[in-house]
């Protein structure tokens, strides 16, 4: 089976490097010189939106080689689903990868959607199924179902899910979902199921995955503890499961032009962030974890060649990604192919000028390395 | 001065389903795609663009395709038009349907509104929803609340009997400070004229129900009438054609103004074949309505 390389589409705006940690593209940053979709023009915003730079995004890398784009959800993201509805027609081969919360829609509407969708492209949507964690942020959602359920919930929600698809009445009544003679209308019942990224790193997240998932997917960590995840999923699993890492990627034609770049973002943080050991949650506390000893320059994120565990204190997002020459990083990236790694979310800042350099310098690469 | 009469709208509802042709014979290279009804009805709406209306409706229908998804679609290859999206309360929470509206209006200059469906009991039941009575409206109700309230601002609390959220909201730029989508109601019970009271910015009427009588419930609302109209050079060519509202130009636009005279303002058009249909409305009838109120568009 050939290994699927996709991109990411930001759906929080971009920065332009990762030097700064100013998101002056979609909108994220006041309005000013230098802003892009929208931007000023004459004094006045052009009345372009985030959108026309996702748009671009995804036209860039469709044509640079990814199959695929992922787009992110989170509170204060764009929506998927909105973008994928409205940038459907504007690219040919690209499959848009759509982040989501089961609970936050029923999964009547989510087979009704998800059928227009693949209706409309030709079959390109792809799902990333997240769950998500407990505690406020939940409820910020509107979503009062505890962790552990959640993973409960994502379950029955794909059962009903697929089941609404078959085109056929179907009737269910679970814990969370009751539905009487639901069925798609037939040309929307017709179209493909989509193929199903599942996320989520703890017990009950990998046991759903067992049952649901065509691909399990992690951020990147270091190589040893992403073999020991794997081999849970494995235990787990009734078929032969499918691995996808999701990795940000700095790769430069030497290695010390990819470190001096991270370089650059890195003396440009404020001390204060380094210091403040619970700096950004999850993402810093799993990257902490595996970094032992003193952290005094970036190098020292550098847990295993090329594997560095900095990244989201240069932009935001998971901790790890990899920094090196193009022949290292697809080196790497051929060792994860190793492990059982058949997809990639790959994604590198700025999204649109990377998409062309990852995939002029890195894919061609690609299980061609001699080592 | 006399004040100016408030500016008609007409809005065309959209087909959500495959327009199909008969079978070609083997002989000819059939080169037609399968692409369900997403070309036919972006086509419909850059018709109604073009041709000048207001707006364009997508309507919840259960045999078609889902309305967000082609409002997206519709809202990126328009510039002017207002699309509305028909949608039911038991979709999504009222959160992510809010999340959901605030990109489509982030990428189309703020032009979504809003309409929300009452299922019969059967095909609720289809859909997933199995609240029965009075209190649908009461989770309407909430629903709106909660969506306006995450849509307004940050730190926006809300615990009902069917919703919570706790301290939510899109209180940060780019994504606060867009207008709120304009919420279209309809029905004529008490409850549905207490909630669109409560939290409609239309209310839509069917050209049969007594208008007067509820507009005397809803006051501040803008009036609306759904129409399925036909109309044609003269009445004797419309003879034939199916519609509550049929005959020619200057009866239809006559009929119209009468509407208008009543206090309906906004006029949600269904005529079929949807694309021609929207072509003779814009050329033909709107000139009409144009020429006597200059508050038409």
């Amino acid at each position: 089976m050939s290994v699927d390389v996709y991109w990411r589409i930001g759906t929080h705006g971009d920065q332009p490097s990762l030097r700064r940690r100013v998101a002056s593209r979609g909108g994220w940053a006041p309005l000013g010189p230098g802003s892009l979709a929208p931007g000023l023009r004459g004094g006045r915003p052009d009345g372009y939106s985030h959108l026309e730079h996702m748009g671009d995004v995804a036209r860039a890398s469709e044509s640079a080689g990814f199959v695929g784009g992922l787009l992110p959800s989170f509170p204060f993201t764009d929506d998927p689903w909105a973008a994928t509805a409205s940038l459907a027609a504007e690219t040919s081969t690209y499959r848009f990868m759509v982040a989501y919360q089961p609970g936050f829609l029923h999964p009547v509407q989510a087979a009704r959607m998800s059928a227009t969708l693949q209706q409309a492209t030709g079959g390109r949507l792809v799902y990333n199924i997240i769950s998500g964690g407990g505690g406020p942020q939940q409820l910020w959602w509107g979503d009062k179902v505890d962790h552990d359920d959640r993973y409960a919930r994502t379950s029955e929600f794909l059962d009903v899910l697929r089941g609404v698809w078959s085109g056929e009445p179907y009737r269910h009544k679970g814990r969370f979902y009751q539905v009487d003679g639901a069925h798609l209308p037939d040309e929307l019942a017709a179209q493909p199921f989509p193929e199903i990224y599942f996320s989520g790193s703890s017990k009950a997240a990998i046991e759903a995955a067992g049952r649901h998932a065509d691909y399990y997917l992690s951020w990147l960590e270091p190589f040893g503890p992403l073999a020991e995840k794997f081999g849970q999923v494995r235990e787990h699993s009734d078929r032969d499961p499918r691995f996808a890492v999701r990795i940000d990627v700095v790769a430069r034609e030497s290695e010390e032009e990819a470190w001096a770049e991270i370089r650059r973002g890195w003396d440009n943080i404020d001390p204060a962030v380094l210091q403040d050991a619970t700096g950004d949650s999850i993402g810093w506390e799993r990257s902490r974890s595996f970094v032992t000893g003193r952290v005094t320059g970036h190098r020292d994120l550098e847990v295993e060649p090329n594997v560095w565990g900095g990244f989201h204190l240069l932009r935001g997002g998971p901790a790890f990604g990899l920094v090196g020459s193009y022949q290292q990083v697809a080196a790497r990236l051929d060792e994860l192919i190793e492990l059982g790694v058949g997809s990639f979310i790959l994604a590198g800042v700025p999204h649109l000028e990377e998409a062309y350099r990852v995939g002029e310098h890195v894919l061609p690469l690609l299980q061609r390395s001699t080592r | 001065m006399a004040p100016q009469p408030p500016e008609l709208e007409f809005h065309i509802v959209l087909p959500t389903r495959s327009r199909r042709g008969r079978r070609f014979a083997a002989a000819l290279t059939d080169p037609r795609r399968a692409a369900g009804p997403h070309d036919h009805v972006a086509q419909v709406a850059r018709a109604a663009e073009l041709a000048g209306l207001s707006g364009a409706v997508l309507p919840f229908d259960p045999g078609g395709a889902e309305s967000f998804v082609l409002a997206g679609a519709v809202l990126r290859r328009t510039r002017y038009l207002r699309v509305t999206a028909e949608f039911h309360p038991a979709v999504a929470t009222p959160v992510y349907a809010a999340k959901l509206s605030l990109s489509l209006a982030r990428f189309s200059a703020d032009r979504l509104d809003w309409k929300l469906a009452d299922l019969d009991p059967v095909l609720a039941r289809a859909h997933g929803d199995f609240l029965d009575g009075p209190e649908r409206f009461r989770r309407a109700a909430e629903f709106l609340t909660i969506a306006k309230g995450v849509w307004s601002g940050g730190g926006f609390s809300f615990r009902g009997r069917h919703f919570e959220v706790l301290d939510g909201g899109f209180g940060e730029p780019p994504l606060a400070g867009h207008p709120l989508p304009r919420v279209v109601l309809s029905g004529t019970s008490p409850e549905e004229l207490d909630l669109s009271a409560e939290h409609g910015d239309v209310h839509l009427f069917d050209p049969w129900d007594d208008i007067e009588a509820a507009t005397e419930r809803l006051p501040g609302l803008r009036y609306g009438v759904r129409l399925r109209i036909a109309a044609r050079e003269d009445a004797a060519e419309a003879a034939g054609l199916d519609g509550d509202l049929t005959g020619g130009y200057e009866g239809v636009a006559a009929a119209l103004r009468e509407f208008a005279r009543r206090g309906v303002t906004v006029f949600h058009l269904e005529a079929a074949p949807a694309l021609e249909e929207t072509y003779r409305i814009g050329e033909h009838l709107l000139p009409l309505l144009a020429k006597e109120d200059a508050g038409v568009r």
